[in-house]
């Protein structure tokens, strides 16, 4: 029996550094114990330097491209039993049939993609749902935002953002990483103090005022929104607070609409 | 505090708010390259992210307002027509630019959706406009999602100049009918939107290709394409003949997208209009309808089969009650575009499907697993361990079965 502890979150490094060891020396999926620790340290995609050393009787797998991308999403997700599974999936992969990622209703499959779907989805509303906030650092207009993820999404999303706001200087926090970007350097920062994140921005009164006007009230959906934009990620969403209201006052304002409509 | 922006902002997107076509479509990817050291955004290749929704259950992706209300035209349907009273107001040209920078730094929003009521002439105002995109894309050298709703009778050299900073374009046909437009929209005609359609569509095409024969890549030309919306109930026009419009639209115009937008009363309205807004599940039936249209290989005559469109059943699921004679059809033989047919079933689910059959043979546990609408699919397939009861087919009760459908089936699949 082999005992693997991942020391850092996500973790996708390390695991494939053990992977490829485990692989190496034939250990079978059901001859290792992967935990986690709860410390958490640096771990980039591809930005850790290997520490392990390379096996010595180096057998090439060639392993598609898709399978390594699910295995990305998934290890970025919360639940522990990511390690074990993607191991398990990785060895059936290799010798049990290459082609096991297009058997959709095989148990292993369906739980690596409802691991990777979850952070897909995570990570796609933490690039559509979080909110910058404006400061002067140094003289100079820096952006912060303070986010929640529900798995380890920064990781997954730390392209969109240096691309998409390249030359902007910005933070984004989480409760267990930061990421700090001054328009070319990205640092990465443990366990950030929330706050630092402002309360106000000088724009925001105006996207409440968009928000509530382009808004229909004569057509109120609210479960439509709800399973779009559930209330957990309503607390860094200034717009929501304004929610409530904005459904209590429709039907007086609908019905304004159309009386407004016959006075004629 | 009082403050005019706030104030213009107000106004200004509430007018926009009656506009369908709000999400901002697939444009391909852009971004500020490695040496440019001003500007902002990019284009991820997908359609746009909803930054927020609203509590009528639509996405919040762009900046979607007016440049102005005010209007010289009449359209009876718009709450911006000449003669009605509503409180008017206008942006300029810097108040765009700046608004749409400080949303997007933010994180709020894709882009900008820019449409505008028609001010002292048609080019004058499609003028303003154009400037709006051109300071964003060149000044700003700004890589978001910018949509022009285009100004119908408009000079052709500013449509086309729209189309080098726009992703989008579009003009709103608005009736299905010149017939239609006669009665409501006085000052606008069909021929004229079809022709700047026409240039339009060239000029898409002449910038698609991918490099001259001077070997340069043509500029960028509205590359997401033109789009179109429809008022929906507004005019007595049935479903067929507004289908029928959207297919020639589709098929001549090449538009991307055709909008309905069902009719709902606005303030101070023209006594033309009808007093009670179209019903919203007609709208949605009209937009699965377009969709099975589009992609999933169905004809106009087998989606519409009255006039209308059956209001209690999806459009999927109309046909296949009118032709059950077709089912139950084998999961595992029959071909895409039989599969695409079976109520319940999704073009992703097709696709897995057919990856899954390539290796084994599908059954029902197989369904469960793929947590597929068991209950919807029942009468209409036979996988390797099970076919439908001959009583689910048969019987005059057959509909019975389908009393409540549940909403967005076709899209959530
Ligand atoms: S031209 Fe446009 S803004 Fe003016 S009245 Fe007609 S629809 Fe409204």
């Amino acid at each position: 029996m082999r005992t693997i502890t991942i020391t850092s979150v996500p973790g996708y490094n390390e695991w494939r550094i053990a992977s490829r060891e485990c692989l190496a020396q034939s250990i079978p999926p059901e001859n290792i114990i992967w935990q986690s620790s709860e410390s958490i340290q640096d771990d980039l995609f591809g930005h850790t330097e290997e520490v392990m050393p390379a096996p010595k009787e180096q057998v090439k797998h060639s392993i598609p491209k898709s399978v390594l991308m699910l295995f990305k999403y998934a290890l970025c997700h919360q639940d522990a039993s990511r390690f074990a599974l993607c191991y398990r999936v990785l060895w059936r992969v290799i010798f049990e049939n290459k082609n096991l990622i297009q058997l959709k209703t095989d148990e292993d499959i369906l739980q690596l993609n409802t691991l990777a779907k979850a952070v897909k989805r995570d990570a796609y509303k933490m690039s559509a749902f979080l909110r910058f906030r404006e400061v002067a650092l140094d003289g100079q207009e820096h952006f912060i935002a303070w986010y929640e993820p529900e798995h380890f999404s920064l990781e997954v999303k730390l392209d969109f953002f240096q691309t998409r706001f390249k030359n902007m200087r910005w933070s984004i926090l989480t409760p267990y990483r930061a990421a700090h970007w001054d328009t070319e350097k990205l640092v990465l920062e443990d366990n950030p103090d929330p706050s630092v994140c402002p309360d106000e921005d000088r724009i925001e009164k105006y996207w409440l005022t968009y928000y509530t006007n382009i808004f229909n009230p004569a057509r109120i959906k609210k479960s439509a929104m709800l399973s779009s934009m559930p209330k957990k990620y309503w607390k860094n969403m200034p717009e929501t607070a304004l929610i409530d209201d904005m459904i209590r006052n429709s039907d007086a304002r609908a019905r304004k609409m159309i009386t407004d409509g016959n006075k004629r | 505090m009082h403050d005019k922006l706030i104030q213009k902002l107000e106004i200004l997107s509430d007018a926009a708010k009656y506009d369908a076509s709000c999400a901002s479509g697939t444009a391909g990817k852009r971004k500020a390259g490695k040496t440019d050291k001003t500007g902002i955004g990019s284009l991820t290749g997908g359609t746009g992210i909803c930054h927020s929704f609203t509590p009528d259950g639509r996405c919040v992706s762009l900046l979607k307002i007016l440049m102005t209300n005010y209007c010289i035209y009449d359209c009876h349907y718009c709450i911006n027509r000449v003669s009605s009273s509503v409180q008017r107001a206008r942006f300029t040209v810097k108040e765009t630019v700046e608004l749409t920078l400080n949303f997007y730094k933010r994180n709020y929003i894709e882009g900008l959706f820019l449409s505008s009521g028609i001010v002292g002439s048609p080019d004058l105002t499609m003028e303003s406009m154009v400037r709006i995109a051109k300071s964003l894309r060149i000044d700003h050298g700004f890589k978001g999602y910018i949509h022009l709703k285009t100004i119908p009778n408009a000079s052709p050299e500013l449509q086309a100049e729209a189309g080098l900073y726009a992703d989008r374009l579009s003009i709103n046909v608005e009736m299905p009918t010149q017939l239609s437009l006669n009665k409501y929209a006085p000052e606008k005609d069909l021929g004229a939107i079809h022709s700047s359609m026409n240039t339009l569509k060239d000029k898409i095409a002449e910038h698609k290709v991918d490099k001259t024969h001077t070997g340069k890549r043509p500029p960028r030309f509205a590359p997401g394409g033109q789009s179109t919306q429809m008022i929906i109930g507004a005019d007595g026009s049935n479903d067929k003949v507004i289908l029928g419009a959207s297919v020639q639209l589709y098929s001549q115009q090449k538009l991307r997208r055709v909008y309905y937008s069902a009719f709902s009363p606005i303030p101070d309205a023209s006594e033309v209009l009808p007093l009670k807004p179209a019903p919203l599940v007609r709208e949605h039936r009209l937009y699965q309808a377009d969709w099975l249209l589009r992609f999933y290989g169905f004809t106009l005559d087998e989606i519409v089969h009255d006039d209308m469109l059956d209001m209690d059943h999806d459009p999927k699921l109309a046909w296949a009650l009118r032709n059950r004679h077709v089912f139950p059809i084998d999961l595992n033989k029959a071909d895409k575009l039989m599969l695409l047919r079976v109520p319940g079933l999704g073009a992703r689910t097709v696709q897995k499907i057919l990856a899954i059959r390539r290796y084994t043979k599908l059954s029902w546990m197989d369904l469960t697993k793929m947590r597929l609408p068991l209950q919807k699919l029942k009468p209409f397939i036979t996988v390797s361990d099970y076919s439908p009861a001959i009583h689910l087919l048969d019987g005059n009760n057959f509909e019975l079965q389908f009393k409540q459908p549940k909403q967005f089936e076709l899209f959530g699949a």
